[in-house]
């Protein structure tokens, strides 16, 4: 049956998914067009020392972007749901209800994880191929509470949007603005490492969140 | 014969605003129950309790033995439901939604689908958001024929049809559900349709029940009474036997469980002139309106 619901959540998001995917490829080559450019043109000299002590990002222009996708992967996968309440037929297939919803967002998940991860391994990749090793740790450090936040947005926008009572819907929405911007902070390069575990774990509690308000959905609360 | 549901005492509040109360009613196995009332009255509330997506405000309604709040897997393999409107899952087209939820059934039969399925003039890869009220319907319903459910409840299933379709699934469902001794569940606005299709008839007023029997029952107890009274200013709406009292000038409508010589017995001793006295033949669709009142 979990295959059954995984083949639905496949259809409802496969080209949005495909598109973020591509999205944030043409980010990258976007950045990596601008670092091949900067070293040529700019002496690779310079822009080494730029990087290693005037705290240039090259990669800054990636920050939104993980956060955008998982804003928009949210919707794809769960505002079909909630029109025309549509989500009464997920609930009503003889499936434990917490389980079907569980399946859905472990789903959107893993999907995250895997456009995420092919960004994060272009990332490495061609960071390796123009920097040294300690720059691109650095760089991977940085960027990952900005995959965080994707992933933070992508539970709480769930929420937002499965959740039946407007009460709720706004303190959600005031949470999850003032909640994205801690992973957005300015930092130097590897300046959130100390807190990334920190992070991590706090998302992972936030990923369910989404159980609360599918349950005042099947109550009927409005 | 079972009781595939049994609600007891099942009552409503939204906010302060009392949708019924104490409301009592079942379902036997293989018969289909038609949930008539005018807006308001709490039909899609009474179909959201049966289905566990309304806590009642007090009261409970079992279904196969379990509390429609914890339905579980099995019970729910048991139902099949149909949203108001039709509602589906409109981003699939008719081949990904049946491959869908045959997943969930193991005694999914595909047959009925694609025999509804050969009936619409649309390509297997039409998405369903594309096609008429029509044609969804019929998605609808050849998914719940499909799934083989032993309970069918049915929200409105009428809304958006125009008349050809809306006789081609009452038609289809109702052979069906006999030839299957299926049990079904169902409201509609539209009550002559209701006719063709169901067996027992539950008549919801604002906050109470007006009729709960067998439609044929129904249909020879309930009577309509014509006439005209001499003297226009003669009130009847009050009496005990007298459930519904319409009057234009002298003209009257009088609804009545009361047979013609027990109205015409009261009406002479109670000296009231009238004349034109006729009972008048009804469908259900006038004898939901005279139980009902037209406002």
């Amino acid at each position: 049956m979990w295959k059954s619901i995984i083949y639905k959540e496949w259809i409802k998001v496969r080209w949005y998914l495909i598109m973020l995917t591509l999205l944030g490829i043409l980010v990258l080559g976007i950045i990596f067009l601008g670092v091949q450019h900067d070293k040529i043109f700019s002496n690779a000299n310079n822009y080494w020392y730029a990087i290693l002590f005037n705290g240039l990002q090259y990669y800054s222009i990636l920050k939104f972007i993980p956060l955008l996708m998982g804003i928009v992967f949210a919707f794809a996968q769960y505002y079909p749901e909630i029109v025309n309440k549509r989500i009464k037929l997920t609930f009503h297939l003889p499936l434990d209800e917490d389980k079907v919803i569980l399946i859905m967002m472990l789903f959107g998940m893993v999907s995250l994880i895997i456009s995420y991860g092919i960004m994060v391994f272009l990332f490495w990749g061609a960071g390796s191929f123009f920097f040294a090793r300690e720059i691109v740790n650095a760089a991977m450090i940085t960027i990952t509470p900005w995959f965080l936040a994707g992933f933070g947005a992508y539970f709480l926008i769930a929420t937002i949007i499965l959740e039946p009572i407007w009460l709720y819907r706004i303190l959600y929405t005031v949470i999850t603005v003032l909640f994205i911007p801690l992973y957005l902070t300015d930092s130097v390069s590897g300046g959130y490492s100390p807190i990334n575990l920190s992070l991590t774990v706090f998302t992972l509690v936030i990923s369910v969140s989404l159980l609360f308000s599918a349950y005042r959905f099947r109550k009927g609360e409005m | 014969m079972e009781n595939v549901i049994e609600c007891n005492n099942l009552s409503h509040y939204y906010g302060k605003k009392l949708v019924y109360k104490n409301l009592s009613f079942h379902v036997k196995e293989g018969s289909i129950l038609g949930l008539l009332g005018k807006n308001g009255t709490g039909k899609t509330t009474t179909i959201n309790i049966l289905n566990g997506f309304l806590q009642p405000s007090g009261g409970e309604c079992l279904i196969y033995g379990d509390n429609s709040q914890h339905l579980t897997p099995q019970t729910k393999s048991r139902m099949g439901f149909l949203i108001e409107g039709h509602v589906q899952y409109a981003f699939m087209n008719i081949q990904q939604i049946e491959k869908f939820y045959s997943g969930f059934y193991p005694q999914w039969k595909s047959e009925p689908y694609w025999d509804l399925m050969s009936k619409l003039k649309v390509s297997p890869n039409q998405k369903i958001s594309t096609m008429s009220c029509g044609q969804q319907s019929q998605v609808a319903l050849g998914l719940i024929l499909a799934q083989d459910s032993d309970l069918m409840i049915l929200d409105d299933f009428s809304m958006g049809l125009d008349p050809g379709y809306r006789r081609l699934f009452i038609d289809y469902l109702r052979a069906y559900a006999k030839s299957a001794n299926k049990t079904i569940f169902t409201t509609s606005h539209i009550i002559q349709d209701m006719e063709r299709l169901i067996d027992d008839v539950l008549i919801m007023d604002y906050d109470r029940v007006l009729a709960q029997c067998p439609v044929e029952e129904f249909m020879s107890e309930f009577r309509q009474f014509n006439f005209e009274l001499e003297n226009d200013a003669v009130d009847l709406s009050k009496e005990d036997f007298v459930i519904n009292f319409e009057k234009i000038k002298n003209k009257v409508e009088l609804y009545t469980y009361k047979d013609e010589n027990f109205v015409r017995n009261y009406l002479d001793k109670a000296g009231i002139a009238y004349k034109n006295f006729t009972q008048v033949k009804m469908g259900l669709e006038d004898a939901f309106i005279g139980l009902t009142g037209k406002y």
